[in-house]
């Protein structure tokens, strides 16, 4: 109770509550205007969180990532262009609405049912997450190696249709993870004689060059040759949502759970869980007919389910340090910024934080509802915002914000070059979700597996031994079994389909 | 722009051979059979393995080398690039020597201007005010240290 009352502290204190809003208002911006995504907001804030505590700089990214999700399904209903990737599974439906006048219930709906499925993803996460911690206490550095390598192999098979293309994106990453001094032997690698990369390459740089400038790259030839239409004015935007969030009350708590668990496996994010909930929504409804045709149940399940995975996947990331997401990644990245390791002991040993996380993750979602208003209201003037001058503005955040970290120039260069990466490996499909998992988690699958070979004098069987070390063992070995046998399968479907051409 | 994927995975299969042979003087821990060159080993062979799987089956689709996609042309997809390369690139090379305050401006001012089609008088406000939002936010607020340039003997 005495950790409750000085969780409660922390978080109502000035400094807190005007990081909370002024994030929210960020990611809302951000969220709402097309192709700008909620992992971009989040990698374009860590410069800012860098300098603040540790719950400051988790409740900006809670809350911008919230906001942004919702803030996205805004230019979705508007203009038929989801704002980020976890609102296209329902962009048709909620602009179907609005074609049959119903604008206004869309975006109440998919706001009301963001804050529920939000609310239903806290309380997993409160609930779940200790219970958790304290089976993970007695975790050794045989479990956490698997745990580790079972995090990145679902990661490449969840990524997308082609599994070999993740695998490759995560070698990647993990080739990245190892410049610089080796934390086990001290031995240094791949530096090119760079004194700076002596201790890695800074998280910082990744996230932006991976995610802010990638994408800049990618949105800045559009400039000038997209043209959206103006947005229809929002009229009463509560008007009847009550009455539909009651009819399919049991839709929203199936996608409330079922976002969570899918939000709790590493590499699925908030998109992949909005696509399942509709689609799974679409085949237990009585009439599956009227999808796509603005129905609300698949638009209720589907913003239920975005916003409950964002909160599940803080589970693996604040039990194991292994990121359900690419948003948990970074919140992982900024935490070990800070000294905090985030993993089981973090329950023990800074319990208080924890509770003020959820705390946070609370009122983050109760603050959708008030900024949500202020952005359907506002709708029209955020889309006014001109790319041309946004992208120039953006790119200049990120230059000074790559420097921040370290104060060094080289970051800038790193931060251009892994954009460029970034840029052309997701233009030739690329998934670049479990590179950024594999520059998390490479040290800890490394650093691991080197503990475990010393206390075994390097015996590989040993780690089989411990029950729960082998069963995760025997996971992580099935999934690369069912990567690679889809990799050779695709390589011998695209021989079959070049000879029968 | 897209990569065959016949090329693609032989880049990545070469970066996994360049990987196996810069690893294989990382010695062992004393006494183990592993060390710093364990690691960045399996990931050389994965990529060498996977790589040429990719290259495997980008051979066997049998498509063009090199392929553009997209209504945005070629020619303006190349020159927005370079802007942005060359825009990171001046603010790298250029603000140790004239500073922030003068090279964030003229950085925003022509990027704007010229994305914009040359509504220059709004591209020169909106840089003057974006750029001292960041100075005072980045500089003053959080103390990092942006450089000034010349601009310090003109200040102390």
């Amino acid at each position: 109770m005495a950790e409750l009352h000085a969780a409660l502290g922390m978080v109502f204190a000035w400094d807190v509550l005007a990081v909370i809003l002024g994030a929210s208002l960020f990611g809302l911006l951000i969220g709402a205007i097309p192709g700008l995504t909620a992992t971009m907001a989040t990698a374009l804030l860590v410069p800012v969180t860098f300098f603040m505590e540790p719950l400051p700089a988790i409740s900006a990214i809670v809350a911008a990532t919230a906001m942004a999700i919702v803030a996205g399904d805004i230019p979705g209903a508007l203009l038929r262009i989801p704002g980020t990737p976890a609102s296209a599974a329902y962009t048709e439906e909620a602009y179907l609405m609005g074609r049959q006048g119903k604008i206004g219930q869309a975006l109440g709906v998919n706001l009301a049912c963001s804050v529920v499925g939000g609310l239903i993803g806290v309380a997993f996460l409160v609930f779940f997450a200790p219970l958790v911690a304290d089976f993970a206490l007695r975790f050794t550095s045989d479990e956490y190696f698997w745990l580790a390598l079972l995090g990145l192999s679902c990661a490449v098979l969840v990524s997308g249709a082609d599994p070999l293309k993740g695998a490759i994106s995560m070698l990647i990453g993990l080739l990245i993870s190892m410049v610089g001094m080796d934390s086990v032997s001290g031995q240094i690698r791949f530096t090119f004689g760079i004194s700076d990369l002596l201790g890695g390459i800074s998280i910082l740089p990744v996230l932006i060059g991976l995610f802010a400038i990638a994408e800049l790259l990618r949105r800045m030839p559009e400039i000038g040759h997209t043209h959206f239409p103006p947005p229809p004015p929002v009229e009463k935007p509560f008007s009847g949502v009550g009455r539909l969030m009651w009819q399919y009350k049991g839709g929203i708590a199936r996608s409330g759970v079922l976002g969570t668990l899918i939000g709790a496996l590493p590499g699925a994010g908030a998109d992949i869980a909005s696509w399942i909930s509709y689609a799974l929504s679409r085949k237990l409804s009585r009439t599956p007919e009227k999808y796509g045709t603005g129905h609300p149940e698949g638009l209720v399940a589907a913003s239920s389910a975005n916003n409950a995975a964002l909160s599940g996947a803080y589970i693996p990331a604040l039990v194991f340090g292994i990121p359900g997401d690419t948003i948990t990644a970074i919140i992982i990245g900024v935490l070990m910024m800070k000294g905090i390791t985030p993993g089981p002991d973090v329950f023990t040993s800074s319990a208080t934080l924890v509770n003020a996380i959820f705390i946070v993750f609370i009122l983050a979602n109760l603050l959708l509802l008030p900024l949500g208003m202020l952005a359907i209201r506002g709708a029209r003037h955020i889309l006014a915002v001109p790319s041309s001058v946004l992208y120039p503005l953006i790119l200049l955040f990120c230059i000074v914000g790559a420097f921040a970290a370290n104060n060094s120039l080289l970051d800038v260069w790193l931060m251009l070059g892994l954009g460029l990466l970034a840029y052309f490996l997701v233009e030739n499909d690329f998934p670049i979700g479990p590179m950024i998992l594999a520059v998390i988690l490479g040290p800890v699958v490394e650093s691991n597996f080197m503990r475990s070979m010393i206390k075994a004098n390097g015996e590989l069987l040993v780690l089989f031994e411990r029950p729960i070390a082998a069963m995760l063992g025997g996971l992580a070995l099935l999934v690369w079994l069912a990567i690679i046998v889809s990799s050779v399968r695709s390589a011998w479907g695209a021989r079959a389909a070049a000879t029968s051409s | 722009m897209r990569i065959n994927d016949l090329l693609m995975g032989l880049v990545m299969a070469l970066l996994g051979a360049i990987t196996i042979w810069a690893s294989k003087d990382f010695p062992p821990i004393a006494r183990q059979p592993y060390g710093a060159g364990t690691f960045p080993t399996i990931i050389g062979a994965f990529l060498v393995g996977l790589g040429l799987l990719l290259s495997l089956r980008g051979w066997q689709q049998r498509g063009a080398l090199f392929l553009w996609q997209g209504q945005v042309t070629p020619s303006h997809t190349l020159i927005c690039l370079l802007a942005a390369i060359t825009a990171v690139a001046g603010y790298v090379l250029l603000t140790p020597l004239l500073g922030f305050p003068l090279v964030a401006p003229i950085m925003l001012t022509l990027l704007i201007g010229w994305l914009s089609g040359g509504r220059w008088g709004m591209a020169i406000i909106v840089a003057i005010v974006a750029s001292a939002v960041v100075w005072s936010v980045f500089a003053l607020l959080l103390h990092v240290p942006l450089d000034l340039g010349i601009l310090e003997e003109v200040i102390y």
